[in-house]
């Protein structure tokens, strides 16, 4: 069954385009990369494929729903980690995964055991401000993982996360359906079959690793 | 989804943030002073005009101070990037704007904590409850609407400066209202019940329209 049909996704900033009639079909535990430099398009077509961003032109089912008429209810299915990890600097790293288990209407005990899971356990109760770039990332990695979503849609994931890396991230991705961008050829061909290249908002088509490279 | 238990959720996570960083209350605690200051030096207030100066040193602070409390309110979330994370989840866009507008409310009901204590102690005002339930009236409605304003000026760049101009146009009915019923509180001529009246008809118009705008405002 595909999990995300996109058709002709389109998006403009004012007189830019950002992204052009991208399409991308992901079958249910397909793991995606998304490639490209720099203003490329990947944050846009991510936070579309999120349901952040309403696309200028194009259409988006997950999971058979249209997105943007049914986002409220695909919110718990699907996980996003953002560019910026968006925490509370004044909370602790448990504090603020308690509280987004209230918004996820989840149990405030799926905190402590996300915080295991992106190895931050002994800086539960240390606040956000005072953890560094990369445990901030693994916070906001947690954050996404709270609800168990289905999909998990992830920007840069591997920013600032140091050399296990690949190891937290396969241990999040298995039994989901993922797309995630990156800068770090090897670590999509490391964990996502599939690989999906942008240049300049447009998509030069989806291939396996071995193709990109070609 | 409970929405009462997310409101609840992120009115107390803005009142943890704001105990612990304490980037508001100094501001606002500054206003508090300075309309003291104004109200002690500025005007010659004594036994026989406190009722009649006072409630305009009142509101003139309750404005200034309201503004800044929730001109924040949104500010930090954006600045932070964390209101898309808040709006990523499925609570309801109405619940997390009256979490927000509760926190900025309690905020602003600690100022009137001090200031009415603080009127009736160094100028001798009377500081009756109908005083006090005519400012906490207002404070829903000017709290409402502050909110509603701040979440639309915190995606621009010129915030500072577009919320009062879109605030307090809308807050006059609030500050009419509001100024009548202490006034007549107070025992200066006026309809009290009159005032309170007009305050909690424009309590329930103004959460309603703020609710149903609030949807709107942030799930774009």
């Amino acid at each position: 069954m595909s999990v995300i049909v996109a058709d002709g996704l389109t998006h403009r900033f004012g007189a830019e385009l950002a992204l052009e009639a991208v399409d991308l079909v992901l079958d249910t535990g397909e793991h995606i990369a998304v490639l490209g430099d720099n203003g490329a398009g990947k944050t846009t077509l991510l936070r579309i494929l999120a349901t952040a961003l309403r696309p200028t032109a194009g259409r988006l089912q997950i999971a058979g729903l249209d997105a943007f008429r049914e986002r409220r209810r695909l919110r718990h299915y699907l996980g996003y980690v953002a560019h910026s990890p968006g925490l509370y600097p004044a909370l602790s790293a448990i504090e603020n995964l308690e509280f987004f288990c209230d918004l996820q209407d989840v149990n405030r005990t799926r905190a402590g055991e996300a915080v295991e899971i992106v190895g931050l356990g002994h800086m539960a109760h240390r606040r956000a401000a005072e953890l560094s770039r990369g445990m901030q990332q693994r916070l906001a990695i947690a954050r996404a993982i709270l609800h168990e979503p289905r999909l998990l849609i992830m920007d840069e994931p591997n920013a600032s996360l140091g050399s296990d890396a690949a190891d937290l991230l396969t241990h999040v991705m298995r039994g989901r359906t993922v797309v995630l961008a990156t800068h770090d050829q090897a670590l999509a061909n490391r964990l996502c079959p599939r690989t999906l290249v942008l240049r300049h908002g447009r998509s030069l088509g989806t291939a396996t690793h071995l193709r990109v490279v070609q | 989804m409970n929405p009462l238990r997310v409101a609840l959720a992120v009115a107390r996570k803005d009142l943890r943030s704001e105990w612990r960083t304490r980037e508001l209350v100094p501001a606002l605690a500054q206003f508090i002073v300075l309309a003291l200051l104004i109200g002690n030096f500025g005007f010659q207030i004594d036994a026989r005009n406190a009722n009649t100066i006072t409630p305009g040193i009142l509101w003139l602070a309750l404005v200034f101070a309201g503004l800044v409390a929730f001109g924040r309110t949104f500010a930090s979330e954006r600045e932070q990037a964390s209101l898309e994370a808040m709006l990523m989840t499925p609570a309801s866009p109405v619940a997390i704007f009256a979490g927000k507008a509760l926190a900025a409310t309690a905020l602003l009901v600690i100022c009137e904590a001090v200031l009415l204590p603080a009127l009736n102690l160094f100028f001798g005002a009377d500081i009756s409850g109908d005083v006090v339930a005519a400012v906490l009236l207002a404070t829903i409605g000017m709290a409402v609407l502050g909110c509603l304003f701040a979440a639309v000026v915190a995606r621009t760049r010129a915030r500072e400066l577009l919320l009062p101009l879109l605030t307090l146009p809308l807050w006059i009915p609030f500050i009419v209202a509001g100024g009548l019923a202490v006034q007549s509180a107070m025992g200066l001529p006026g309809n009290y019940q009159q005032a309170i009246g007009l305050l909690i008809d424009f309590d329930i118009l103004f959460v309603v329209l703020t609710s149903l705008a609030a949807r709107f405002v942030l799930d774009e």
